[in-house]
């Protein structure tokens, strides 16, 4: 193991068992009343037999649970060989989506290093180097160097060509591409506008693309299982209806409210696309959708079709190839369907699919316009659509920004507004807008579980929202009697605060919740006879 | 006549590199948009938003102020408003260098000037009786003086403190070093060689010489300073610090283009002809090449 502060990118091909260790103590520390010792799991070692199978000699965590060790040395040398090859891809007409970003980072990083103090993970870790943003970065310039440009072959170290490639420099450089939540906060601050998070994915490419290795909650259980399937859930139509019918049940046993989800409704203006997670993890999230739609009276539907009922893209995070597949099946599905437009609902990385990254996949009539339902729901506030009581919702409520939604689509004011206008105790927390910092679960996180996977999500890629949410809630924290929301209006977003507030017991020990936007407008609806929220329901 | 063609050749291979750089990335091909917020040009720059904060985003006008964009522009451009707001430290010293060079480039346009000047039978000097002969030189005077400080300061201490600083240590390659040195040199060279005649009449001789390809008797220093500065202008373009051409293209054609593809728009365009290309190159991974791949 090498001291963190002196580890250097070349020393990714070194021979260590682990290259370095992180330690609670190490760790930014946490406000109050999470300041106290105790308050935290310890980090743990991961377990032998993990060390026999897959890659835990980066930082002895495994992100990538299909990244296992080779048997032979020609196993190993195969490896490494297909790692180049997909390199060299990266920069071919393979790859024309990305080349003129990607060889703008790829060449012209200044190392000025401005770009380390946006990074919530490398802050996080008490600026552990290993986490820095250009240390991934330079080690992929290396390998690229030492391989594949004149440069390098003719001046070696003098230009940085000063790696040792084998099996172990790849493996840690996949896990690493796993250390980074894709948010590009980073390339916020960069002077010459370059992006490290781009370099993470195509290394994340690479590996998926080229070599077949992807984690199985993103690849296998997810974008495969939603091409096959019609949603990453596995969920299928006839599930889907069930679904929707014992959740109409459901809300009218609990609030006596009679309603239809519509489903393929012929002649509807909108086509409302979730993230199929939320039926099974959030279902209140859809139903809410559906409580207001009805009360403002829009013209909208469901769909029941394959591809037609699950807004999720996996592929956004790791293949390129993956990525196109399911956002052009998925137009098809409501380009045929014949509504005027689609309306994405709360979930962040759909958002960023159908309306940036699909933009370009398609053209002309196989379009169809799609926005996010933001705009939309503070459209019906604003308008009064919506009979609403603000008292309903007085107690501490902040916002979390889902980085797709803000920095990457600029949808930064409805939301807020949205707030504003239904929570008396509304605060945001700092920094915010499009200069939030991600929650943790982005480009993948908040789905992957395998082995000690979550303990690095949870105590050190959610630590610098853990501790956001903390600060909004300084004068009420330690009053468990208050609850206190937050409204974290993205699927992934949700599933990271599930796994922090578990992680750090927080509901139970400090009363915090977490939800989506909707959920707290049902709440505030005139016309509900008993609290929407669970947690204010004491009965 | 030698040292005017290195003069000649040098710029012209400055220019010359640099604008086919630009070419190269014009001509590559259409990405997928990767915009990041705040984006200059959108009306709710203010706060980072853009026209999807609107509903029915598509059934209303784009409203985007250029002007707002060149001006963002400009900041950076002038003043390096990323690395003020992000890193003041390392700002101060960047900046000399960045400043330094802005003041030589204008320098070496009143050099030029000044030495047609003189050609014209204007005299350039202190002393000068024409209003336009004193303009010239005491721009000259203030440009070139505090060019070639700014400049050198700026080169040598950003070279320092890659030395010494522990993490960009850590980062930089020999080539990174040798980069700052080659502009070191030319720039301290150019100290030794024309701060000796702070009224820089002998640089504006010698620039007369050199544009006018005529012979003289440089000195050592001089033929120096020239041959350096040739080997910079020639090998800035080549190498990474060739980032004033790279810096257009991350704002212009990947952070700030949000242009959606809507029916009619020039974007759509170019996404019928990039999605017309079939590539040469493909990926291996079975779910793409395998029998088993969806179809
Ligand atoms: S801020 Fe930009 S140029 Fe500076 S080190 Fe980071 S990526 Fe490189
Ligand atoms: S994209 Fe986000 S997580 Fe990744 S290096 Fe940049 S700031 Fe860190």
């Amino acid at each position: 193991m090498i001291n963190q502060k002196d580890l250097l990118p070349k020393d990714m091909g070194r021979s260590d068992e682990q290259l370095i260790k992180l330690e609670v103590d190490q760790l930014m520390p946490l406000l109050a009343p999470y300041d106290k010792p105790g308050m935290e799991p310890a980090m743990t070692d991961p377990k032998p037999a993990w060390k026999e199978k897959f890659c835990t000699s980066l930082d002895g965590y495994v992100g990538i649970d299909t990244l296992i060790r080779p048997k032979s040395k020609e196993e190993e040398d195969e490896f490494v060989r297909k790692f180049l090859s997909g390199l060299e891809k990266i920069f071919s007409d393979a790859n024309n989506g990305v080349l003129e970003p990607l060889l703008l980072t790829f060449e012209y990083c200044a190392k000025c290093n401005t770009c380390s103090d946006a990074c919530h993970i490398y802050t996080a870790t008490g600026n552990n180097e290993l986490y820095r943003p250009i240390y991934r970065s330079e080690v992929l310039r290396k390998i690229m160097k030492k391989y594949f440009t004149k440069s390098g072959k003719l001046l070696g170290n003098f230009v940085g060509a000063d790696i040792d490639v084998n099996w172990e420099t790849i493996a840690r450089l996949g896990e690493l591409a796993y250390r980074c939540n894709l948010c590009r906060r980073c390339a916020q601050t960069c002077p010459l506008g370059l992006d490290n998070s781009l370099l993470t994915k195509e290394i994340r490419k690479i590996f998926s693309q080229e070599m077949g290795i992807a984690p199985t909650p993103l690849h296998t259980k997810g974008s495969m299982l939603q091409i096959k399937t019609g949603s990453s859930t596995g969920l299928s139509k006839p599930a889907f209806l069930d679904t929707l019918e014992f959740l109409e049940e459901d809300t009218e046993e609990r609030f006596g409210i009679k309603f239809k989800f519509p489903v393929d409704k012929k002649g509807a203006d909108i086509l409302v696309l979730h993230n199929a997670g939320e039926f099974i993890a959030w279902p209140e999230n859809p139903v809410a959708f559906a409580l207001l739609f009805e009360e403002a009276g829009l013209n909208w539907t469901l769909s029941s079709e394959i591809m037609g009922y699950d807004s999720v893209n996996y592929g956004l995070w790791y293949d390129d190839f993956q990525a196109k597949k399911i956002a052009l099946m998925q137009m098809k599905v409501a380009k045929d369907f014949g509504v005027n437009r689609l309306v994405v609902a709360e979930c962040g990385h759909a958002h960023k699919a159908s309306m940036v990254v699909g933009d370009r996949m398609a053209y002309g009539d196989a379009k169809i316009p799609v926005e996010s339902c933001l705009p939309l729901l503070w459209d019906m506030v604003k308008n009064k659509r919506l009979k609403l009581d603000p008292s309903k919702n007085n107690f501490p409520v902040t916002l979390h920004d889902p980085c797709n939604v803000v920095r990457q689509l600029g949808i930064v004011e409805p939301q807020r507004n949205v707030l504003k206008a239904i929570c008396p105790q509304f605060r945001e927390m700092t920094p915010h807008g499009v200069d939030n910092y991600c929650c943790g679960g982005g480009s993948g996180f908040a789905i992957m579980n395998s082995q000690n996977f979550p303990q690095f999500r949870d105590s050190v890629a959610s630590r610098v929202k853990f501790n956001q949410i903390l600060g909004a809630f300084k004068d009420t924290i330690e009053d468990p009697s208050i609850p206190k929301y937050v409204c974290a209006p993205c699927s992934n977003c949700k599933g990271a605060m599930r796994s922090i507030f578990e992680h750090y017991d927080a509901t139970e020990k400090f009363n915090l919740q977490y939800g989506g936007l909707v959920e707290l407008m049902v709440n505030a609806l005139v016309s509900m006879k008993k609290p929407y929220l669970e947690f204010l329901d004491k009965e | 006549m030698l040292l005017s063609f290195i003069a000649y050749l040098s710029i012209f291979l400055f220019v010359g590199i640099s604008v086919y750089k630009a070419y190269k990335f014009a001509k590559m091909p259409l990405h997928g948009r990767m915009e990041l917020y705040p984006v200059p040009k959108e009306k709710g720059f203010e706060h980072g938003g853009s026209f999807y904060e609107e509903v029915s985003w598509w059934s209303k006008p784009h409203e985007v102020s250029h002007f707002r964009e060149i001006m963002e522009m400009m900041k950076e451009i002038l003043f390096i408003k990323k690395l003020f707001e992000n890193q003041r430290p390392f700002w101060w010293i960047s900046y000399a260098l960045h400043l330094g060079i802005y003041l030589l480039m204008a320098w070496t346009m009143l050099l030029v000037v000044g030495a047609t000047t003189e050609l014209n039978g204007i005299f350039v000097a202190a002393n000068s009786p024409s209003i336009w002969g004193l303009l010239i030189y005491y721009l000259t005077f203030v440009t070139g003086i505090c060019g070639l400080v700014l400049g050198t300061l700026g080169a040598g201490l950003l070279f320092l403190r890659r030395m010494f600083d522990s993490t960009l240590k850590k980062y930089t390659t020999p080539q990174e070093y040798f980069n700052l040195l080659l502009l070191f040199a030319a720039l301290f060279s150019g100290i030794i060689t024309w701060g000796s005649d702070l009224s820089f009449s002998t640089a504006r001789d010698v620039t007369a010489n050199l544009i006018t390809f005529t012979n003289f008797d440089a000195t050592g220093l001089q033929i120096i300073n020239i041959i350096l500065v040739g080997i910079m202008l020639t090998y800035i373009p080549i190498s990474k610090m060739s980032h004033y051409v790279g810096k257009y293209f991350t704002f212009h054609t990947v952070l700030w283009d949000n242009s959606p593809n809507v029916k009619g728009s020039a974007v759509e365009q170019k996404v019928k002809k990039a999605t017309s290309y079939k590539p040469t190159t493909s990926w291996s991974a079975p779910h793409i090449k395998g029998p088993s791949a969806p179809k």
